[in-house]
């Protein structure tokens, strides 16, 4: 058996060929992207080094700091729009409840669907001539509120979150669900037997024991609100006057249209930075709360 | 067991939120579907009904004048070329990880596991510098190589999980047959992890064709461009005809969702599995 598993030149073969397309295309290139980030280049001429001033830049320009605001914006408003909303729904489909599955099915499948194609349709129901929000007012005999949505630098960050929370509640939900199945089923018939009703046993059951699920769940709604790019590029652009512009697209915006490379890999490394910040702290939570049953 | 008035009042309350989340996830793409049946007057003077005729000619000109059917095609080279590759070589390493004998496997796990937190954010300039100096920007292959590496992360979480809770007792046998390493991967190993295989092909597949940011930053020429990129061109050159538009993003939808209905639980377990990682 041994001679099988442990020979070295199979093991190799194994390995090597991911191995090297990973080092190559994804190692390297992160730590060649710090060195960038302390250039100033456009790629072709030759480049200067500038040590930190990039980073020292990027802190005065308003734009990055409005998008960094932006992004904890994003942030903060994922995060109360996906977690109460995903537990509630989880909450009722997780108790057998008829068409359970059918439901999780659904609330998943906006997460699926590319991310261009929801921000197109969304540009059309907040269409200001056609779009279905303005109808609805229009309907409801409320026309003073109509708006043009995404053309309105007060709005238009708060459209987005509502799609961003129409994509991805269903997938919180569906990973919520999958913590609760690991709660055994003894524990509610317990809880069933004393009485104890269905809130009660949400209350002192099932949250407490879904917590560092939620926790992880929460890191996971962070690193995404960081990563978000297709929405915005689509619906706004990072307009009006980049007044939804993020850290991504304003990465996208620095570094292939104004071809400032080594600013736009700063905008990088702040990116990856504030991603392992968040991981680190989630490892954090997670390793002292860990449950056994 | 019957239900006391209090609690059938509560369950047609949970129901109701239910379907209402359910008209709001669907309606909208429902409403897509209507509207692209529509002429731009239609859709402008009766955004709620239903349209006069179920005519195909806005999927006729998105197809002709949109090049609908060229980003489609580009998008599944890219996307199955780059699938194979990756769970292949994935699937591969895995194996090593979770069975072969040698020192350096849980570390080389852990460097794997490490792409998880990595934002692609954080190396595009370096690769396309580099695709630069390789003269492969503008190619397929630049969009393909590095979703290959973007990969490999997740697929080798999922992977390594299942390969290593299999039992080894077909390998022993296998290997007093004399079987050699290759057999045994490709003829026992292969086949069993096949559930697990589908739903690292199908997420990967997924994530490949949805995005947006690797082709618009690698590719420049429209002839090679996936949907997703295509898609954005199409806002710009047909700014106010919106109903070849919308039935473009109709085009684009339909495989996913088609796609979704038919392994929607590889999926889910997928996506799930791979983020709680990360």
């Amino acid at each position: 058996m041994h001679n099988v598993m442990g020979n070295k030149k199979s093991i190799a073969v194994f390995v090597l060929p991911a191995f090297i397309i990973y080092a190559v295309f994804a190692l390297v290139p992160i730590a060649y992207n710090v060195y960038v980030s302390f250039l100033q280049t456009d790629l072709m001429s030759p480049s200067k080094f500038v040590g930190f001033k990039n980073y020292i830049n990027l802190f005065r320009d308003k734009t990055f700091t409005g998008a960094l605001k932006n992004n904890i914006l994003m942030v903060i408003g994922s995060l109360i729009a996906h977690l109460p909303l995903a537990l509630f729904f989880g909450n009722i489909l997780f108790q057998k409840i008829k068409g359970s599955h059918f439901f999780q099915t659904v609330f998943f499948l906006p997460s699926v669907i590319c991310g261009v194609a929801v921000g197109l349709t969304w540009t059309f129901v907040y269409n200001s001539q056609f779009g279905l929000v303005n109808k609805f007012f229009e309907i409801i005999g409320m026309g003073g509120l109509q708006k043009t949505w995404l053309a309105d630098k007060d709005l238009a960050l708060f459209c987005i979150i509502v799609v961003v929370m129409w994509q991805f509640v269903g997938y919180h939900m569906v990973i919520q669900i999958a913590a609760m199945k690991n709660i055994p089923s003894s524990y509610y018939e317990a809880a069933e037997i004393d009485g104890a009703s269905k809130w009660v046993q949400f209350k002192s059951i099932t949250f407490p024991l879904i917590k560092p699920i939620l926790k992880v769940d929460a890191v996971l709604i962070i690193t995404g609100s960081l990563k978000y790019y297709d929405l915005v590029a689509v619906m706004t652009g990072g307009g009006p006057n980049h007044a939804t512009e993020l850290m991504s697209t304003y990465m996208f915006y620095q570094g292939f249209r104004t071809l400032k490379y080594g600013y736009s890999a700063a905008i990088g490394v702040i990116l990856l930075v504030l991603c392992m910040c968040s991981v680190g702290l989630s490892n954090l939570v997670f390793r002292t709360e860990t449950i056994e049953f | 067991m019957k239900l006391s008035a209090r609690e059938r009042f509560i369950m047609i309350l949970k129901y109701a939120a239910l379907l209402l989340f359910t008209v709001l996830c669907l309606y909208p793409l429902f409403w897509l579907l209507l509207s692209s049946f529509k002429t731009n007057t239609e859709l402008y003077e009766n955004p709620w009904g239903l349209p006069e005729s179920f005519s195909l000619g806005n999927y006729i000109q998105a197809v002709n004048e949109g090049h609908i059917l060229q980003y489609f095609f580009n998008s599944v080279i890219i996307a199955v070329a780059a699938v194979l590759v990756s769970v292949l070589l994935s699937s591969m390493v895995s194996y090593a990880i979770a069975r072969m004998e040698w020192k350096l496997s849980g570390f080389m796990l852990q460097v794997f596991l490490l792409g998880m937190m990595i934002p692609v954010y954080a190396m595009i300039v370096p690769l396309f510098s580099m695709f630069n100096k390789m003269g492969l920007l503008n190619t397929h292959l630049a969009v393909i190589i590095p979703h290959i590496a973007i990969a490999f992360p997740m697929a080798i979480f999922i992977m390594n999980g299942f390969m290593g809770s299999l039992p080894r007792e077909m390998e022993e046998a296998a290997v007093v047959d004399g079987c050699n390493i290759y057999q045994i991967f490709f003829r026992i190993i292969m086949p069993i992890s096949k559930s697990s295989i589908v739903t690292v092909a199908v997420v990967t597949f997924i994530n490949i064709w949805n995005d947006l940011l690797l082709p618009q930053i690698f590719l420049t020429d429209s002839a090679k461009m996936t949907l997703p990129v295509g898609l954005t061109e199409f806002q710009g050159q047909y700014a106010t005809n919106y109903v070849v538009e919308i039935a473009a993003v109709i085009i684009t939808i339909i495989p996913s969702i088609i796609v979704y209905i038919w392994l929607h639980r590889h999926i889910m377990e997928g996506m799930v599995a791979g983020a709680v990682k990360g």
